[in-house]
């Protein structure tokens, strides 16, 4: 077995750079077919994971537009205020709005307004900006974090393995739900700082577990028995030869997961302890609608279709990405 | 294979659609729902839609509220049921309940901990009371069959019922009640309320005689013996013994013994065969066999719960809950109560900035108070409150509803304006920096929407940082206790002599400040608000000198427009509570009191269970 610490035959440090990058290049160069563009993976993608595509382009695109409406143009961008009562009294205006709570569908309410005459609409898409911080964030965390350790002990096993992954069982073994609820309940303020830390803290053990798995198979693929056989250091190996070649799969496995990070966010805001009031987010949204379901189900309905549909395209693409990447892979 | 997966697309929203379609209501729908109100029972929906139509509500249902006499029943909220069952209808024995509650009553000890609206509903199975309201708010005897002052109301002598045994076989008498004072002294709730009550000594001077010996005159002494802390009988051998044993097996002479305490979960109780109590025609009381109480903290789902049949009967005190009972009809019986309890919320006046009158002053008056109602689902159901008393009560006062803060956004921001440009200000800020606020709320859906409302106008005066927080109940109370608050929501008083209320809520809130008032040791914790006004403090002591009614009402007017002056607390709207029942279970609002009339219903949703039936089949 060869470890991160084991003796390896000496070879000077530019030589073994070349080799390996010569290796993988040459290997590279007859598995790999030319590298897509964007257009042309959209093209390739069945019709459903195209409008899964279509719609988490729509909500990245609508949760960057609300903040930047919030952050840049001081909520001049036509968008309505999310925290806004349209019914309340205008500090500019001096008069009382003509909105009412509970409203249907009309042209000044796209999708209406809620119990407290909020523009139903703009909330949806503030609450995007929560959901896709969150999911990037603990995303980002689990891809460095998870996906170096998986790698890491995928490829030098022995004891640094075994201490790890046993730390990975015993976070994976506990209640999630309850871990994380534990988790948040620490912190006085809840931010979506805090918020994505904790989750992203959380999302680590599974990453590392995909990690992991696809470390071990490449750790015994040629060109990195062919690196370490040429003396290439273990550092080098790590990085150039397996970390790049579990990224794709941690990427594909990361949209997947962000579905569920979604999910959790929701599940968070439902039960009151996700970001604080009165940022929006779907999940508060459902928890603050459902009062009035029996009056309106519509308010309880939008929020929850943007989620479903979310999380849906989220395990729509990221499935076919992981299907792409197996092909290749089975090609390979 | 595209045309199978469009048209799996196409089915995926046509699933969407028809499920809203089927389950949702349009505009016209939504209005129909409130107006299909439990008609008989409110002859006033149509007002509180028009309200909302014009979009004022607020303002006008004030206007009302203004308009209505002290004591009548005022218009536009619910009517409250207090009316004699008919008699021609077979009282039935038999048969097992259960009633969701807002809340667990987390400990059945009356001496030690506060006793609310889910409290009052198990713990009044259990125990018996002293005194009770009659239906005209009069205090009549429970187990006392009589209570006397003496000419200065400094001693109060009170013969207990005879014949009347406690659930372990022991009889009650009036060691029994002597016994209990020394308990009752251990406790926060029970020191407070004899502290508040002047009550310094308990001693028995006869086998059924127990005389009461008061440091000062209470000339509504009798209201503290219908409350918890003084007023429920429970027996002082069991709960000395054990305090906190007593908590799961609580001991007290009531229609009901403890079968099963199984803390958020259910609470048992069944039929006490040797009950003292009749009903007016001489039935033997209790006539279920048992009562099984379940938390259900969840508003919508304790409705269900009620809809399914998973439960006999529910409680809220939410005007939400109300106006959608109201639209189930028929398949419910409900029971509506106005009572004078009011929602809002109380100021931490130790606290800078809330510290300063000119900032309390300025969040009242930015204090929407109908949009506030409307987000409580309280429109057409209450007032908006501006004292402690409903238009309802006698005691409510004209002058002091046109004395509160009303709505004002332009007055309100330049209260807080001067606050900020004031180089003095109290909480250390530099000049022209925002004031901060924490406001605080349990999470429960309606009074998020309520919270939100006004956190929405304390911010557009660009003039404060709010911080809106949610902790469960127990936590919310909990900060109260131990001053960790600084707005806090809240629902204050109730249909008891304003005594109840008055003399703790308003006693000096530490040592120190009572020390400075030249009252040491007159400490209350729960002065919520540590709001101390040496005039309110002087009037609440006045007016448990004297039995004469206009003489007191003037005095808790005096102390309403105090509150006016310097506004430690904040007001929603008066609390519209109910209690909803499967249309079998009869009885529930015509109880009595021994002496065969009717008691004061159902106020604060709190149920009185003993006459309560299954109707037949």
């Amino acid at each position: 077995m060869t470890g991160i610490g084991q003796a390896q035959p000496e070879f000077p440090s530019d030589r073994v750079g070349r080799i390996s990058t010569a290796v993988q290049t040459d290997a590279g160069s007859r598995a790999k077919p030319k590298r897509a563009s964007p257009r042309e993976v959209f093209k390739e993608m069945p019709l459903l994971v195209k409008i899964s595509a279509v719609w988490l382009i729509l909500i990245v695109f609508g949760a960057i537009y609300a903040k930047l409406d919030v952050a840049v143009f001081d909520g001049s961008l036509p968008l309505q205020n999310p925290n806004l009562l349209t019914n309340g009294f205008n500090a500019d205006t001096g008069e009382f709005g003509t909105g009412d709570p509970i409203e249907g569908i009309s042209g000044s309410h796209w999708l209406g307004t809620d119990a407290i005459a909020r523009d139903t609409f703009a909330r949806i898409i503030h609450g995007a900006w929560v959901s896709l911080i969150v999911a990037t964030i603990s995303a980002a965390f689990g891809i460095v974090v998870g996906g170096f350790l998986g790698a890491l002990v995928g490829y030098v096993r022995g004891r640094t393995e075994t201490v790890i992954m046993s730390m990975v069982d015993v976070i994976l073994a506990f209640p999630a739900l309850v871990l994380l609820l534990a988790l948040v309940s620490i912190f006085e303020v809840r931010d979506l700082f805090v918020i994505s830390l904790v989750i992203g803290v959380l999302s680590i053990p599974a990453y590392t577990r995909v990690a992991r798995a696809n470390s071990l198979a490449i750790s015994n693929r040629e060109f990195v028995t062919a690196a370490r056989a040429i003396g290439t250091r273990p550092n080098s190996i790590l990085f150039r030869e397996i970390i790049p070649n579990v990224l794709p799969t941690l990427l594909s496995y990361a949209m997947v997961a962000s579905a569920f990070v979604v999910v959790v966010e929701g599940s968070l805001s439902f039960l009151g302890l996700s970001v604080q009031l009165p940022q929006s987010t779907w999940g508060n949204m459902i928890n603050q609608a459902r009062r009035d379901i029996k009056v309106d189900i519509y308010q309880v309905l939008w929020p929850s279709l943007a989620l479903s549909l979310t999380v849906l395209s989220l395990n729509q693409v990221g499935d076919w990405f992981q299907k792409r990447g197996s092909v290749r892979d089975s090609a390979l | 294979m595209r045309k199978r997966q469009l048209f799996k697309l196409l089915a995926l929203l046509l699933v969407f659609a028809l499920g809203a379609a089927a389950c949702g209501s349009d505009d016209d729908d939504s209005s129909n729902g409130d107006d299909t109100t439990a008609g008989d029972d409110t002859g006033s929906d149509d007002e509180g839609d028009d309200a909302a139509d014009e979009g004022d509500e607020g303002d006008d249902a004030a206007d009302e509220g203004d308009d209505a006499a002290a004591g009548d029943e005022a218009e536009g909220d619910v009517d409250t049921e207090v009316e004699e069952e008919d008699p021609a209808i077979e009282r039935v024995y038999g048969g097992d309940i259960s009633v969701g509650l807002e809340a667990e009553a987390t400990s059945l000890r009356p001496w030690d901990d506060t006793c609310s609206s889910p409290c009052y509903n198990i713990a009044v199975t259990i125990f018996d009371k002293l005194m009770e309201q009659d239906v005209d708010g009069n205090y009549q005897g429970w187990l006392a069959e009589s209570i006397v002052p003496n000419d200065d109301f400094t001693t109060w002598t009170m013969v207990l019922r005879s014949g009347v045994t406690f659930h372990d076989g022991s009889d009650f008498n009036a060691q029994s009640v002597a016994d209990m004072f020394p308990v009752q002294l251990t406790g926060g709730q029970g020191a407070s309320s004899a502290a508040s009550s002047n009550l310094t000594g308990v001693e028995a001077t006869g086998d059924l005689e127990v005389t009461y010996t008061l440091s000062t005159t209470n000339s509504a002494f009798p209201a503290f013996l219908s409350r918890a802390a003084l007023g429920l009988v429970f027996e002082p051998g069991a709960a000395a013994a054990d305090p906190v044993a007593f908590s799961d097996a609580p001991v007290g002479t009531g229609p009901f013994m403890i079968e099963k305490r199984d803390i958020d979960n259910e609470t048992v109780v069944v039929r006490n065969d040797s009950y003292w109590g009749t009903d007016p025609d001489g039935n033997q009381l209790p006539f279920l066999d048992s009562i099984t109480f379940r938390p259900i903290p969840d508003e919508g789902n304790r409705l269900d719960a009620l809809l399914s049949g998973t439960v006999t009967a529910i409680g809220s005190l939410r005007q939400g809950t109300i106006r959608d009972a109201r639209a189930e009809g028929d398949a419910i019986t409900l029971y509506e109560y106005q009572g004078s309890t009011v929602g809002g919320g109380h100021f931490n006046t130790l606290v800078a900035p809330l510290d300063d009158v000119r900032v309390r002053q300025g969040l009242n008056r930015l204090n929407d108070q109908g949009t506030v109602l409307e987000a409580l689902g309280g429109t057409g159901i209450s007032f908006p409150g501006t004292q402690f008393f409903s238009p309802d009560s006698p005691w409510y006062s004209e002058a002091v509803a046109a004395a509160w803060p009303a709505f004002d956004f332009n007055g309100g921001t330049a209260l807080l304006q001067e606050y900020v440009d004031d180089p003095a200000r109290s909480d250390g800020k530099a000049v022209g920096e925002k004031i901060d606020v924490e406001l605080s709320c349990p999470p429960d859906p309606t009074l998020t929407a309520a919270m939100q409302v006004i956190e929405s106008v304390w911010t557009a005066s660009e003039l404060v940082n709010v911080t809106l927080t949610s902790f469960d109940q127990a936590t919310h109370i909990g900060m109260a206790f131990n001053d960790a608050h600084q707005a806090h929501c809240w629902r204050f008083s109730d249909d008891n002599d304003p005594s109840i209320t008055f003399n703790a809520g308003f006693a000096p809130p530490n040592e120190e400040i009572a020390a400075a008032a030249g009252v040491p040791g007159v400490v209350s914790p729960v002065n919520w608000a540590n709001w101390f006004n040496a005039d309110a403090f002087t009037a609440s002591q006045a007016a448990i000198q004297t039995d004469d009614f206009a003489e007191r009402k003037a005095l808790y007017e005096q102390i309403g427009l105090l509150m006016a002056e310097e506004a430690p607390v904040w007001y929603s709207g008066y609390t519209a509570t109910m209690i909803a029942t499967d249309p079998a279970l009869l009885g529930l609002a015509s109880w009595h009191v021994p002496s065969g009339d009717l008691g004061s219903g159902l106020p604060n949703a709190e149920g009185h269970w003993s006459e309560v039936w299954l109707a037949a089949g």
